[in-house]
């Protein structure tokens, strides 16, 4: 994995991208089973079209938000940290769609020699609907600045770092 | 407002109310782990592979870094979350809300639909395998409030997930939506 660094980091550029592929029922019972979220619109058919009235079985809101802080992590490279994520589920993901991922930056900030980015998130389906749409502020080292600490330790001038209105 | 058991006042008197600190039945195990990021697709070496992760910042295998909201499964001997459909053959099979009460008592809501209103955390450390991780669950807001299509009840679930040393791992602040 390439380090990334915040000098090198473009406002408007997208930062990375996150392609998770078709999610299958055997993909979300998969999910269900790991973190034993035995509820059955995620894998009972009959229970989620005819009890729950839902188009088919549901790809689990607790699975696409792991999937946005990979993006973001992995967008951010080793030595980056996703400090603050912010998100909303827009629609149902439902067995057999394709879900991806990216992240735009919206705005970089310095404080204390670390490098703030602010970004944009969306998951989407096959037909670029978006189905969870967030934001994160990550941390990024700068060239010749400081490692950005872990454990993460928040410092009052950082609060002055906020999500964007619409957030 | 049809059904409503309780006023507006009374919802609000739950703001700042906090839960027993809940302690995670078992310490993060590298099955659990494995089992929990191959669901996610996450094939980072972080997670499984000593060598590599011995050589980064976080000095050993751990956890994606919001894994400790699921770290919270029933402990053996415990009640079986299944039996209901024994006795309910509609029932949904999720155990109830306590997975996003984190030990808070819930409150007696007079609306049946539940939905997710949105998360908002802050990251500081991920779990380490071995580790075993505590959540103190508080209702940072409760507030009856009247939509276009009737009344429903917002509430902000604000749990701080530790390590058993008290080291912060995250704060997950969630809204949920009562309708």
């Amino acid at each position: 994995m390439t380090q990334v660094w915040f000098d090198d980091v473009d406002i408007g550029a997208c930062i990375g991208t996150i392609d998770k592929g078709v999610m299958t029922t055997a993909h979300i019972m998969r999910w269900s089973a790991a973190v034993e979220n035995f509820h059955r619109i995620h894998y009972d058919w009959r229970f989620a079209t005819g009890h729950d009235k839902l188009p088919d079985v549901l790809v689990n809101g607790s699975w696409k938000q792991h999937v946005l802080v990979q993006l973001v992590k992995d967008s951010l490279g080793p030595g980056g940290w996703l400090w603050k994520l912010k998100f909303r589920y827009k629609k149902m993901d439902v067995a057999g769609d394709r879900i991806r991922g990216r992240a735009d930056v919206l705005a970089k900030d310095v404080i204390d020699g670390l490098g703030f980015v602010t970004l944009r998130l969306v998951l989407t389906d096959q037909n670029d609907q978006v189905s969870t749409a967030g934001h994160a502020i990550g941390v990024l080292p700068l060239r010749g600045g400081p490692a950005v600490p872990y454990p993460f330790v928040r410092k009052p001038a950082y609060d002055a770092l906020t999500f964007p209105a619409d957030a | 407002m049809e059904g409503t058991q309780i006023s507006a006042a009374e919802f609000a008197r739950y703001t700042g109310m906090s839960g027993e600190p809940k302690l995670a039945p078992t310490p993060l195990e590298r099955d659990a782990l494995r089992r929990f990021v191959q669901a996610v697709m996450d094939t980072d070496p972080l997670y499984y592979d000593d060598g590599y992760a011995k050589s980064t910042k976080y000095r050993g295998v751990v956890a994606p870094p919001l894994y400790p909201v699921h770290a919270f499964r029933p402990a053996p001997g415990g009640a079986d979350p299944l039996d209901m459909l024994h006795d309910d053959p509609d029932a949904d099979g999720s155990g109830g809300v306590e997975g996003v009460y984190f030990g808070l008592a819930p409150i007696p809501s007079p609306f049946k639909r539940l939905l997710n209103g949105g998360n908002e955390i802050e990251f500081y450390r991920c779990l380490a395998v071995g580790e075993r991780c505590i959540a103190n669950a508080r209702f940072a807001d409760v507030t009856l409030k009247q939509g276009k299509s009737g009344a429903m009840l917002l509430t902000t679930i604000e749990t701080r997930f530790t390590t058993e040393a008290g080291e912060l791992l995250l704060v997950n602040r969630q809204t949920l939506i009562w309708r």
